[in-house]
Parts: C-alpha cells; sequence; structure tokens
C-alpha cells in the first residue's frame, strides 16, 4: 500500500511528530551549512567575465560548491571593482601593486567564493595555458563580443577539440542576428525588452518609465544560465558530450513579462504601466499614509519615506470587511464582484478612498488596524527593517560573514537563494584581489615554476 | 479619466534592409467608451509581424564589418533556434510534479523543468488554479477559450505553462491522497507551490513523502518562508498572500521608483513595485536551479533526494546588489533614483521627445564619446561637462550632484529629438544605448524578429504570441517550448494511465467521490 508511511527508528518518530516549523528549522538548520556536503562538488569552471550578468551566472555554480575561476585582465580586474554606490563604499586592496585603490562594493555578490586569476589572453603563451585550463576543467562563461574569442582560438570552434566534454557558454545582450555586435547593460535590457514600458506609474498618475533598483536583469539571465549549464550537465552524465549555449541577457525581461506580449498578439493590447496597484486583481496595491512611523528620525529614508503599506482584499469577504474598516460599505455595495472592483475606473475610486481613510494615520497605524481585522498589510520595508526584523535573521538569509581578508561584512547573498537540506549552499568569501590566487593555480595546479610566474607577473602578463 | 475626443498615435520601428525608420500613423478617434477602440486595435488591422524580419544576406553583412562573416555563420548553424526542435532534450526522462495556486513562482520552475525536456506534470484541484480566471481589468474578451471545449482561462496562466500536462487532484480527500503518493513513487521532483505546512497536515509534505520515495527532490516555492516569524500568511478568510508582498518586504519596493526631489510625492515620486510578479520568476528560476543541482547530487553522488525551501523575497533579497551590505557597512538605506543608477555615470534613461532614451557607459574611453557625440548638437556639453574637473575622475563621477549635473545636460539634448534620432547618433559611437521600447515595438524590433525572441505557437487556445526561453539557442539540447496552456484537466486521463496505471472507469469512479 503506497499509503502506510511508518517512521523506521525512534529518531525519526519524534522527526515525524514535530511541528511543522520545527522540523522545518532543523532540517536546514541555517548557520550549520558546513557539516554538509555541496552539490556540484568536483565540477571545475571557468569565469572569463565581467560586470554582473555572466559573473553571477559561474558564482551560482560556486556556492552550490563547483570551483569557479575567475579570470581577470591583470592588475585592473573587473570593470566592477571600480563602481560602488556614489562612490562610498570601498574594501582594500585592489591588487598588491596599488594599495590605496579598492574594490567597490558594485562587485558585491557576483563572484562569491572563487579563485582570482589574472591572465592576459592576447599573449601567445597565456593562450597554452589557457588551454591546459581548458583540458582540466567542465566548462567556461564568457562575454566578449561575438567573434572575440574566436579570432583569439579560444571559442568553442576550438575548444571542443581540445576537451569534448567542455560547456561553453556566451553570455551577451543580443546574440547572432542584424545586432550581434550591439553592446548591453543590464538597464538595455530593461528598457528595450519591455520591462520599464510596464513599470512605474501611468502618466495618468504623473509617472514616468521606472528602472528596477537593482540590476534584476544581469542577474536574473546570470541565474537562467546556471539553470542552462546544469541541465547541459545532466545531459553530459548521459552522452559525454560538451555544448555551446548562447544566451542574451536582453531577451530574459520580455521572458518574464507574463501576458504582454500574448494579449499584443491576439488582441493588439499594448500593455502599459499601472503603478503601485495590479492589474489583474483589486484590492492588491500599495497606498500612502498620512504621517510617517519615524518623524523624528535623523535619516529622511526614515523620516519622510516610512508612509507606503502595501494592502491586499481581492477576494469578496476581505474586501467587504475593508470597505467596512474604511467606513465605506457603499463601494462593497458598488463593486460586489471582483470582476467590477477590478476595472480600472474602478481601481482609481477605490484606492483614492483607502489613501483618503489612511491620510490621517501612520503606516503602522494601518497595518495594525487592518491585520488585527484579519486582512492582508505590510508596511514597505526598508534596508533597516528587513534587518531588524528577525525573519530573515532566524532563516539565515542575511548574516554576517567574517571574510578572511576583508572582514565583517553584513551578506544577502548565497544563503538566501533557497535553503537546502541536505547539501546547502554557502558563503565562504566575497572576493579576493586581482589575481589573488595566481600561485595556487599556476604552480600548484599547472606546474609552472615560481620563477615563470614572477617572470610573467613582472611583465604584467598576469 | 476624461473621455471624449482624442488623438491616438501609433509608432512603430519598422525595418526597411540596411536601415531602421519610423512610420508615425495618426488617427483620430472619438472615443466615448472603450467599445469605440476595440474595433482598431485588432491584429486585423496591425498583423503580427508588420514587417518581414531582416533576410540572411543582410545580417551576413553586418558579420563582415568585423571580419566575422565565417564564424557567423558557424554560429547560426549551430545555435540557430529553428534547428531545436530537431535537436535532443537535456532532461528527457524527469518526471516532476507541481502542485500549487495563485502564484507564478512553482509554476515557472516547473515550465523551465518542461522547456528542457522533463515530463512535467501539473496538478490543480478539481475547481482549477483561481490563476486561471484572471485577466487584464478583468476582462473576459481577453481570455482565450479552448477550442474543443470553449473553457476559457486568463493569458497569465497560458503563457505560464509551458510542456506541462493538466491534471485534476484532490488532495483533501483520502482517495486523492492515495492517487497522490502513487504518483509520487514515481517522480524525481515535486514542487509544492500551497501554503506553509499544506501538505505536511495532509500527510503528504517532505518528511512524509521521504519514506516512500527516498529519491525525491521535494522543492517548496513560496512568498517569504513557510517556517519564522514572516512566513507566508493568509487573511482571516482564507485570501492567499502574493506577489508583490515579496517586493515590499524585501526593500525592493522602498528603493525602486522616482524620488521626490524628481517628482511630486503621491504623483510618481513614490515607492513604485515592479510591473509583473518579478520575485515570483526570480525565485522560480533559482528553485529550477537548486532542483537540478540536487538532483546531480543525487544521481552522481548518493542517490537520495532532499528537501528544498524556496522564497521570491530572499530570492530577490539575494539579487538586490550590494544594497544590505551597504547598510552594514555605514548604515546607508538606499534611497530611489527614479531612471538613474547611483553607481555609474553615465548608466541612466532620461526623457526625450518621444519617449525615453537609454544612455550607457562609464569607463573613460564611453563617457568621453558619448560626450563627443551629444556636443555635436549641443556644444555647451563639452564646456559643462568634459571642461568640469570634477567630473573628469571615474569614481567621482558617480556622486549625486555628479549626477544630477550631467543627466540635466544630456536631458537637455535628448528633449529636442525623438528615440529613433537619439538611437542613431549615439550609435554612430558606438555606444551602448536604446529606447525604451513598448511591447508592441518589442515585437517588432528586428533582431528579436531575426532570432526570434518572438514566436508564435499553436496552442489549443489557437495561435498564441509567446516570448521565446532565452535557453533556446544551443548546439545539443536546446531548450524550447512545445506547447503553452492546457485546459484543466486535459490530460487526466492518460496520465493516470501512463504513470500509475488507473483504468478509465476507475478514473471515473474517483471523479464520482469528487477525489480526481
Amino acid at each position: 500500500m503506497a499509503g502506510e508511511i511508518r517512521p523506521k527508528s525512534q529518531e525519526e518518530l519524534e522527526e515525524m511528530k514535530m511541528p511543522y516549523e520545527e522540523y522545518c528549522r532543523k532540517a536546514f538548520a541555517p548557520g550549520n551549512e558546513w557539516s554538509k556536503p555541496e552539490p556540484l562538488k568536483g565540477i571545475r569552471w571557468l569565469s572569463c567575465t565581467m560586470y554582473i550578468f555572466t559573473p553571477h551566472s559561474a558564482a551560482n555554480l560556486a556556492e552550490l560548491g563547483a570551483e569557479v575561476i575567475k579570470i581577470e585582465i591583470p592588475r585592473m580586474g573587473d570593470a566592477m571593482r571600480h563602481t560602488s554606490p556614489f562612490n562610498e563604499a570601498y574594501l582594500y586592496p585592489l591588487h598588491d601593486t596599488r594599495p590605496m585603490t579598492g574594490t567597490g562594493f558594485g562587485f558585491l555578490g557576483a563572484n562569491v567564493n572563487e579563485l582570482y586569476l589574472s591572465m592576459d589572453y592576447h599573449i601567445p603563451e597565456m593562450r597554452e595555458v589557457f588551454y591546459r585550463l581548458v583540458t582540466m576543467s567542465d566548462g567556461l562563461t564568457e562575454l566578449y563580443r561575438p567573434g572575440t574569442f574566436d579570432r583569439w582560438k579560444m571559442s568553442y570552434r576550438t575548444l571542443q577539440n581540445i576537451n569534448p566534454r567542455f560547456i561553453y557558454v556566451w553570455g551577451g545582450g543580443f546574440g547572432y542576428g542584424p545586432k550581434v555586435f550591439g553592446g548591453s547593460y543590464d538597464i538595455l535590457g530593461q528598457a528595450h525588452a519591455g520591462f520599464a514600458s510596464i513599470t512605474g506609474m501611468h502618466e495618468h498618475m504623473g509617472g514616468h518609465a521606472t528602472k528596477s533598483t537593482n540590476w534584476v536583469i544581469d542577474w536574473a539571465s546570470g541565474t537562467l544560465i546556471t539553470y542552462g549549464v546544469l541541465a547541459a550537465i545532466h545531459w553530459r552524465r548521459k552522452t559525454g558530450l560538451g555544448t555551446m549555449i548562447e544566451f542574451s541577457q536582453v531577451q530574459t525581461p520580455t521572458r518574464f513579462s507574463g501576458y504582454s506580449v500574448p494579449i499584443y498578439g491576439r488582441f493588439g493590447i499594448v500593455r502599459q504601466r499601472w503603478g503601485n496597484w495590479d492589474t489583474q486583481l483589486c484590492v492588491h496595491g500599495i497606498i500612502l499614509c498620512g504621517k510617517s512611523d519615524y518623524p523624528d528620525a535623523k535619516n529622511p529614508q526614515e523620516r519622510l519615506e516610512a508612509r507606503y503599506a502595501m494592502v491586499s482584499a481581492f477576494q469578496d469577504t476581505d474586501f467587504k470587511e475593508l470597505c467596512s474598516i474604511i467606513r465605506r460599505k457603499d463601494l462593497y455595495e458598488k463593486y460586489r464582484t471582483h470582476k467590477d472592483r477590478v476595472e480600472a475606473l474602478a481601481q482609481v475610486e477605490i484606492y483614492t478612498a483607502l489613501e483618503k481613510w489612511a491620510a490621517d494615520k501612520t503606516r503602522s497605524a494601518v497595518v495594525k488596524q487592518l491585520t488585527d481585522a484579519g486582512i492582508l498589510a505590510s508596511p514597505l520595508m526598508n534596508h533597516r527593517e528587513c534587518y531588524e526584523a528577525g525573519h530573515y535573521k532566524a532563516r539565515g538569509t542575511l548574516r554576517w560573514l567574517e571574510d578572511p581578508l576583508f572582514g565583517d561584512v553584513l551578506m544577502q547573498s548565497g544563503h538566501s537563494v533557497g535553503m537546502m537540506s541536505k547539501t546547502p549552499r554557502r558563503t565562504n568569501w566575497i572576493w579576493r584581489p586581482v589575481g589573488g590566487d595566481n600561485v595556487k593555480i599556476y604552480r600548484d595546479m599547472l606546474g609552472i615554476p615560481i620563477s615563470k610566474v614572477e617572470e610573467w607577473y613582472a611583465k604584467a602578463w598576469i | 479619466m476624461e473621455k471624449g475626443h482624442r488623438a491616438e498615435y501609433v509608432a512603430l520601428m519598422t525595418e526597411v534592409p540596411g536601415e531602421v525608420r519610423r512610420m508615425p500613423q495618426k488617427r483620430e478617434v472619438e472615443i466615448k467608451s472603450r467599445q469605440d477602440t476595440l474595433s482598431l486595435i485588432t491584429p486585423e488591422i496591425r498583423p503580427w509581424p508588420v514587417s518581414p524580419p531582416p533576410p540572411p544576406e543582410e545580417v551576413k553583412k553586418v558579420y563582415a564589418k568585423r571580419k566575422a562573416e565565417e564564424f557567423g555563420q558557424w554560429l547560426e548553424d549551430n545555435v540557430r533556434f529553428e534547428y531545436g526542435f530537431g535537436k535532443a532534450e537535456a532532461l528527457q526522462g524527469f518526471k516532476v510534479l507541481d502542485i500549487g495556486l495563485w502564484r507564478l513562482g512553482h509554476k515557472f520552475a516547473a515550465s523551465l523543468l518542461g522547456e528542457a525536456g522533463a515530463e512535467v506534470v501539473c496538478i490543480e484541484p478539481p475547481t482549477g488554479d483561481p490563476l486561471r480566471n484572471l485577466t487584464p481589468f478583468g476582462r473576459e474578451e481577453y481570455m482565450l477559450a479552448d477550442k474543443e471545449t470553449g473553457e476559457k482561462c486568463g493569458l497569465d496562466f497560458i503563457s505560464e505553462m509551458v510542456n506541462q500536462y493538466s491534471v485534476t487532484l484532490n488532495v483533501e480527500t483520502e482517495e486523492g491522497r492515495e492517487v497522490f503518493k502513487t504518483l509520487v513513487r514515481h517522480a524525481d521532483v515535486l514542487i509544492d507551490g500551497m501554503l506553509p505546512g499544506y501538505m505536511d497536515g495532509l500527510g503528504i509534505g517532505y518528511r512524509q513523502l521521504k519514506e516512500i520515495n527516498p529519491r525525491l527532490v521535494y522543492c517548496w516555492v513560496g512568498l517569504r518562508g513557510s517556517w519564522g516569524p514572516m512566513k507566508d500568511r493568509v487573511s482571516r478568510y482564507g485570501q492567499w498572500e502574493l506577489e508583490p508582498f515579496a517586493q515590499c518586504t524585501n526593500a525592493y519596493a522602498h528603493s525602486t521608483g522616482f524620488p521626490q526631489d524628481q517628482l511630486p510625492r503621491g504623483k510618481g515620486g513614490d515607492p513604485t513595485r515592479h510591473g509583473v510578479w518579478l520575485c515570483d520568476y526570480v525565485a522560480g528560476e533559482q528553485a529550477a536551479v537548486n532542483i537540478l543541482a540536487a538532483l546531480y547530487w543525487r544521481d552522481q553522488f548518493s542517490n537520495e533526494g532532499q528537501f528544498i525551501e524556496m522564497t521570491s523575497a530572499e530570492a530577490m533579497m539575494d539579487i538586490q546588489d550590494f544594497d544590505f551590505a551597504w547598510y552594514g557597512f555605514n548604515a546607508s538605506i538606499k534611497s530611489r533614483t527614479g531612471g538613474w543608477d547611483p553607481n555609474l555615470n553615465q548608466y541612466e534613461w532620461n526623457p526625450c521627445r518621444d519617449g525615453y532614451m537609454m544612455i550607457g557607459g562609464q569607463s573613460d574611453r564611453l563617457w568621453y564619446r558619448i560626450g563627443m557625440c551629444i556636443e555635436r548638437d549641443y556644444p555647451q556639453f563639452g564646456r559643462l561637462i568634459h571642461e568640469d574637473p570634477f567630473l573628469k575622475e571615474v569614481g567621482a563621477r558617480n556622486a549625486l550632484h555628479a549626477l544630477i549635473k550631467t543627466y540635466t545636460v544630456t536631458t537637455r539634448w535628448l528633449r529636442e529629438i525623438n528615440r529613433v534620432e537619439a538611437e542613431e547618433k549615439l550609435m554612430d559611437y558606438e555606444i551602448a544605448a536604446g529606447p525604451i521600447l513598448y511591447i508592441d515595438e518589442v515585437c517588432e524590433f528586428p533582431h528579436f524578429k531575426y532570432r526570434p525572441w518572438i514566436y508564435t505557437c499553436e496552442t489549443d487556445y489557437g495561435t498564441v504570441l509567446y516570448p521565446t526561453t532565452p535557453n533556446c539557442y544551443q548546439m545539443r539540447t536546446p531548450h524550447r517550448a512545445k506547447w503553452l496552456g492546457r485546459r484543466l484537466g486535459k490530460d487526466t486521463y492518460e496520465i493516470y494511465r501512463r504513470w500509475i496505471g488507473l483504468s478509465p472507469s476507475k478514473v471515473d469512479e474517483l471523479k464520482g467521490k469528487g477525489a480526481i
């Protein structure tokens, strides 16, 4: 019988009787990651990458236990090392020849756990070393303009002969086709592929096309590459064959845009921005409350901005209760079915009424009153509130990491990407200086004499 | 919103071989209600594609510009989209079950596994996933009808149900749970998109299922957690907590949007949610990554499945750049910067005459090239920007006042010109720049049509225009969408027969008992 599930030991019996939440906490055991194995151990990946998009695709493997070798331009390193929010957060040094230059926080999160190698591919001697790395690795990710690696005899056309198991990823903006040489950034993806046109306040609300606060298309596309790589690795287990993946990040936002493309194709409707409300559910939106939760705070992000709440009551029962709380039972009478209240003009009327009701209240008073009545509401939390909320701390998703070189860093990445009960992700270090692992790789892995390594270093080949 | 006399402008980017041209059309339309415009926006007036994709000979000329003709041809021969349907599937043989309601996270994870070739079965209660009923502004005319039964379904559901079979099952009945457990014996992966502890409470959570299938990879995909102080909630009346709650409780919405210095509060200068349920997509793709990693560990090393939990809020938190580390560094709370990026200059979009223009280029080389381009029309740019000693230093250019100055002067140039003009001028200097495109322009963009990133699929709901997956350009095992959407329970008889040997009369019997 399929239905009979019996515990096989005392331990399992206890496990079965545990409250569910306690069971989850025990199964995932945040903080205990290093007592468990890494799922991708033994995979070695070369990351010939810069910026966020392609680096993230490799770091995603490194968080899962793959050995990832990040190859950078000698001395300068990844361009992202030279970026930081408003130029204010750096960790030192960038490189041992430049102690007064740091690596900026723009570089954070996209290259964790990796080994840092520097190499100038232009030098023919270096190319031979690169080929040695290819024979010893499972695959690589690169982001150069199409044809560049081919010109250097480093494209898949060449490498598949050196290592038939090799999985080769090109990640860029556009890929083959009329715009093949078009450069791209995260923001170009957001702009070009539809995201910007459907995000932000509608022009009737006074708004403009709005950019995501983060480089979301870089990161999200990087993740899709990781997914493609893992699927290819599964195929290789069966066949022993590698492959080449050509991945264009500008395509990702279109794939993520839900009904936008189908509705245009069938009905010719061009989806527009709908601000903080939802096109398919009402009430399900963000409202402005009259008073800040922290009127005396020094930081304007607290003093001025702690005024927004997310409110959701789209089911009939919830909407009825919401209307009675805001003393607008007439709205419930007028819009009794969801189909009625999700219409555009109905939404305008309903959210206006909600904001009017909230006009003399603080955000927390609004959230409390609704939550006490059993309605779903949340404040729009800022970074401090997320940090102090306890939820993310208890789950280990926001945690302090003692980096071996740079000291304490509050990390949001790695441990937040899903918990795995038997092979959890982990963050060992945030990054290392440019070429920080040159000796480890050139001598300890490839057997190149240290005098040679020093010679290359002096010539800035590495 | 006002009704009455209004002109409708339709601007399309169309490709004439070799150049990009703007085709403005203007129509005078008397709009008294939306009925008046419905007849104008049908594909009969603007069918897709309005113009054909550029021919291969034109594209060859592009490759030749950088002496990459041979490589370009090799690339097209090996990874072209059209060849994908004749190639092998990477995850052939893996069996996946997906059970869940309302949300896109678990659905997207299941779609990704399906696109890579796994056999994915989507399990819905006999009443169906409520997501099937969602349609923009409640308009039933924008739902699609199944060709056989006439059953209507919303477009979000159809487009997020790629390569998935549809079966119905009521796991709240004893018989339904027996059927479910028998299915699980055959599954490699179970994706759970139900409320926290729901499956466990029914005796079909991970800790029970691992006893009947120790190789099972069980992945719960939710909003903030199935455990912890802020775990996923339901309202007193049973309403689920959905996206954008994740965006609102991980500081994403706090720092997205225009600041009140740029637009008045309440009129655009507010924290802003993303247009789509973005965190669900991010959680879905990372769930698929973790599932494949878990399967690799199972097949390569341990022969054991495991329990995974993925949430929308945290998956997005993972990729919120450095934001939380910055808070840890000096207690900064990242503010909103509208269409600008606080880390790079230039790297933004700003309004131009007919929309918005995105410009990017931070290194000295690109920064001065952008300047040279603008200076050609607007000589003051050189004097005000290039000659400012403060702006000469790469890092210093990212200070807030430096962004304000640079973008004010850039917008002074942009406001005189259209998107296409700005793009042409910037392309002359090989700047990564591009206009903000609306969805119709996205669908008509020559490069996107050539690849194609927008494609048609003949589904059970008729022909549907859909965005292809970015993983469909591969040499050996490209991912692909074979079908989209599926009416509720279309595959019930087939899957129950093939997976667990239930005869049609047994299925009917269980249906009668309300179990299927």
